[in-house]
């Protein structure tokens, strides 16, 4: 019986959250050495760099204030396909790709637990 | 002694792969990316196999998939009517090109500046990445959904195939067909070899290979299952395809013999590809998975070890551990 090439390990399998190009690759270091653009243009004067970064960090801490602010809260999500929904807002995960929502209203009933895909919001507001 | 063939099984997508395509050798190795009806596309290392990430965007299943030379772009064409071009470093979705129908194919030029794009509104598009708010050039002509375009003759031409049994070839600049092949039934897959201007074209049980340029025929050679892709190393000296059967075929390509086949994938196989160094080549299946198999059984390459008979016998040897093959089970 012919032996079967031997293997060192398997190829690795996706991680269990977020999306992965791990910004500590080699390869990302080298090819994306400031993930900082404006829009359209890059900005290469350091000064601009460091007062888009002020922004883009200010811009974040809001967003992620606004996300613990949100806990608990009712929250009117707008999303694809003209779906208006409520739900009482629970978490994100880290990449913000999921919602955990509790006691969503739908057109067809009220789901006491889901998961809403981000992808498909396209907006959502709630009162302090 | 001849070993017996490991494949590398690379898991993560739920659904059927349905494409895949490798990039060419960069300085961080080589890429791969897999088109998936789970919607997620995923890039690979293309020597290892390892997950590197999944672009996340499209609300459809992905029929195409493709990366740049450079590996720095991906394009992927899916059924919810667009084609997306990303950023394949940060993962990053960078175009969104709305279509009137199921996108299946997408394909860059070399310099990376155009993107072809084809699929079930039976016309070709190409769209100038530099402009990408500018109206795409269209090229019609076919009479059923286009399955792939792709650039050829140094991306002054393009070849697709279609649904309405044809493979066409184009002008780009005239947008008027050049030559065109007809045959008895749909073309499963379609191959474009630019060393060398190989067209590698199955069909059936059969895999056909033809002069890109002139779409003159050089040989066909039938295997023992329904074809849906094949793939031409890139020496040139043998060429890989599976189908229906669940096996992957090799083939010796000058005297059309069958060489070797492996059994592995628990569903039929629906792309199968090259890497850029000949190593290795991926498959694709409907079991959801990508399978990694060597060229050259049993030599040091990616994750497969060279042991040589007195190392197997030998205590020491905990680091290597053997996987069986094909678990011979019968669906």
């Amino acid at each position: 019986m012919r032996p079967h090439v031997s293997v060192l390990r398997l190829p690795r399998g996706p991680a269990p959250n977020g999306r992965g190009f791990d910004p500590n690759s080699p390869r990302f270091i080298a090819l994306c050495p400031t993930t900082i653009s404006a829009s359209t243009e890059t900005a290469t004067d350091s000064v601009q760099i460091r007062e888009e970064q002020r922004a883009r960090s200010a811009l974040r801490e809001s967003f992620l204030r606004t996300l613990i602010a949100m806990t608990n809260k009712q929250v009117q999500f707008h999303m694809y396909e003209r779906v208006k929904v409520e739900a009482k807002f629970g978490a994100s995960d880290i990449d913000v790709l999921n919602f955990q929502i509790s006691e969503l209203h739908t057109p067809i009933g009220v789901q006491k637990e889901a998961l809403l895909r981000c992808q498909d919001v396209i907006s959502y507001s709630f009162d302090l | 002694m001849a070993m017996r063939q490991t494949p590398l099984t690379c898991s993560g997508h739920t659904r059927p792969v349905v494409d895949l395509a490798f990039s060419g050798i960069t300085p961080y190795g080589y890429f791969l990316i897999s088109a998936c009806k789970d919607g997620k596309p995923m890039l690979r290392q293309g020597d290892t196999g390892d997950w590197i990430g999944t672009f996340l965007g499209h609300k459809g299943a992905v029929w195409g998939a493709t990366l740049n030379n450079e590996a720095t772009k991906a394009a992927t064409a899916a059924a919810d009517f667009t084609a997306k071009v990303w950023d394949a470093v940060t993962g990053d979705e960078v175009l969104t090109l709305a279509h009137k129908h199921i996108v299946k194919s997408v394909n860059f030029t070399q310099d990376s500046s155009c993107l072809l794009t084809g699929g079930n509104d039976k016309i070709i598009r190409i769209y100038d990445l530099n402009q990408p708010e500018a109206e795409p050039q269209e090229i019609t002509g076919h009479t059923s959904a286009i399955k792939k375009a792709l650039w050829c003759n140094n991306d002054t031409q393009i070849l697709s195939a279609a649904d309405d049994k044809t493979v066409r070839l184009w002008d780009r600049n005239s947008t008027e067909v050049v030559k065109q092949l007809s045959f008895d039934m749909s073309v499963s897959s379609m191959e474009y070899i630019p060393d060398g201007e190989v067209l590698v074209i199955t069909y059936g049980k059969t895999i056909a290979f033809y002069n890109a340029l002139s779409l003159d025929m050089i040989k066909t050679v039938d295997a023992p299952a329904s074809i849906h892709s094949a793939s031409l190393h890139p020496d040139k000296d043998f060429f890989v395809a599976g189908g229906d059967d669940f096996k992957l075929y090799k083939f010796d390509y000058g005297t059309k013999e069958e060489l070797e086949s492996y059994k592995g994938h628990f569903g039929p196989v629906h792309c199968v590809r090259f890497s850029p160094d000949g190593e290795l080549y991926a498959s694709g299946s409907e079991d959801g998975t990508l399978r990694l198999w060597q060229t050259a059984v049993g030599k040091t390459y990616g994750l497969w070890k060279c042991v040589l008979p007195e190392e197997l016998v030998s205590e020491n040897s905990d680091t290597i551990y053997c996987t069986p093959a094909a678990p011979e089970i019968k669906a």
